[in-house]
């Protein structure tokens, strides 16, 4: 089951000023959606296992590479936790 | 009449463009002769449109409303909204709009219920295999994305019909066209999940050597593999789109090649028309 409104987050910082505004203030752009504190925490952890499991696995890709994590350190997360 | 001019299929995958530095240079060679092998025979087909069957990844579609199969019927699309295509030499692609609405009828009229967009952005999926192609002339394009992205998604013996319904809609399309079918993802790869990154040789190999025998036997295969072969395989759906436009006849490969540093079983191939 996906969480749509982290989902839709994800989608939205496709968008290069969303995304420059998430890299500036997060806050700013959670308070736009109803999130769950599990999900803002999990976005404060980088928590790849717990987000995999409610974010389609294209659009995770797509976040992790736009919060700047290499791919490596991204497939080592998704593995091991 | 218009008439079917050939069935096309090649692989994607953003890090062909995005990190194309990090390919080994004999991989490099390979990859760029079979695109190119393939672009040689578009042009020498002599395409009026090419019906490029790709996923959606994200870019126009999200989770309020995402289609099975949606076809676009506008007169030019958008071209690729990823950063990492800025070179992409097409910012807006011609479309077929007549052709694609006959499209649509013909789809609609034999049980198929597609959606459609008159304004839709062709992401990487699309724009990739258009461009190492290295096309002369780029023909009109009639994008029909395949939900392959997000489960759950079309059957593959739906996809199948898919390829006849094209077809028949080609065909009873009155103008003089001339219509390509490319199919454009797979094979293996897997991407977002826990095995990032693994490529199933395996069933690269049994899918394209069954391409060539028995449908039945090539579409039981792939529902028992696929879910084991990462989430990139479900792209497989284009080539059965293919594969059922060229009456599961003649296919043909030009070359594959596991490709690591870009995650994916790399596919090039071409359908004999009769």
């Amino acid at each position: 089951m996906r969480d749509y409104w982290l989902s839709k987050m994800f989608y939205d910082l496709q968008d290069p000023a969303v995304a420059a505004q998430y890299r500036e203030n997060r806050e700013q752009v959670f308070a736009r959606y109803p999130l769950s504190s599990d999900a803002k925490k999990a976005l404060g952890e980088n928590d790849v296992p717990w987000l995999a499991k409610r974010i389609n696995p294209y659009l995770l890709r797509f976040y992790c590479f736009g919060i700047g994590m290499k791919d490596e350190e991204f497939m080592r997360r998704l593995r091991d936790g | 009449m218009a008439e079917l001019a050939g069935c096309y299929a090649a692989s994607h995958g953003p890090l062909l463009v995005r990190d194309w530095a990090a390919v080994p240079e004999h991989e490099k060679k390979r990859i760029n002769a079979g695109f190119r092998e393939l672009g040689r025979r578009v042009s020498a087909a002599r395409a009026d449109v090419i019906i490029e069957v790709s996923p959606d990844h994200w870019v126009n579609f999200h989770l309020e409303n995402l289609p099975a199969v949606c076809i676009g019927v506008g007169e030019t699309h958008e071209g690729p909204p990823e950063p990492f295509l800025k070179a992409y030499p097409h910012r807006e692609m011609a479309g077929d709009a007549d052709f694609a609405r006959h499209l649509v009828a013909s789809a609609l009229g034999a049980g198929f219920e597609p959606s459609f967009s008159y304004r839709l952005k062709l992401d990487h999926g699309f724009c990739i295999p258009l461009w190492r192609m290295e096309l002369e002339r780029l023909p009109r394009i009639v994008p029909m994305i395949v939900n392959s992205i997000e489960p759950p998604m079309p059957s593959l013996e739906r996809c199948l019909q898919w390829g006849g319904l094209l077809r028949a809609a080609i065909e009873s399309y009155p103008g003089p066209l001339r219509v390509a079918v490319l199919a454009s993802g797979g094979l293996s790869h897997s991407i977002g999940e826990p095995t990032m990154g693994r490529i199933d040789e395996a069933f690269d190999h049994e899918c394209i050597r069954l391409f060539s025998q028995d449908q039945q036997k090539l579409l039981q295969y792939l529902k028992d593999a696929i879910p084991g072969a990462g989430n990139g395989a479900d792209e497989m759906r284009n080539w059965l789109v293919a594969h059922g436009a060229a009456r599961g006849r003649g296919f043909e490969l030009i070359d594959y090649l596991p490709v690591p540093s870009v995650y994916v079983g790399c596919g090039f191939a071409s359908w004999a028309m009769e």
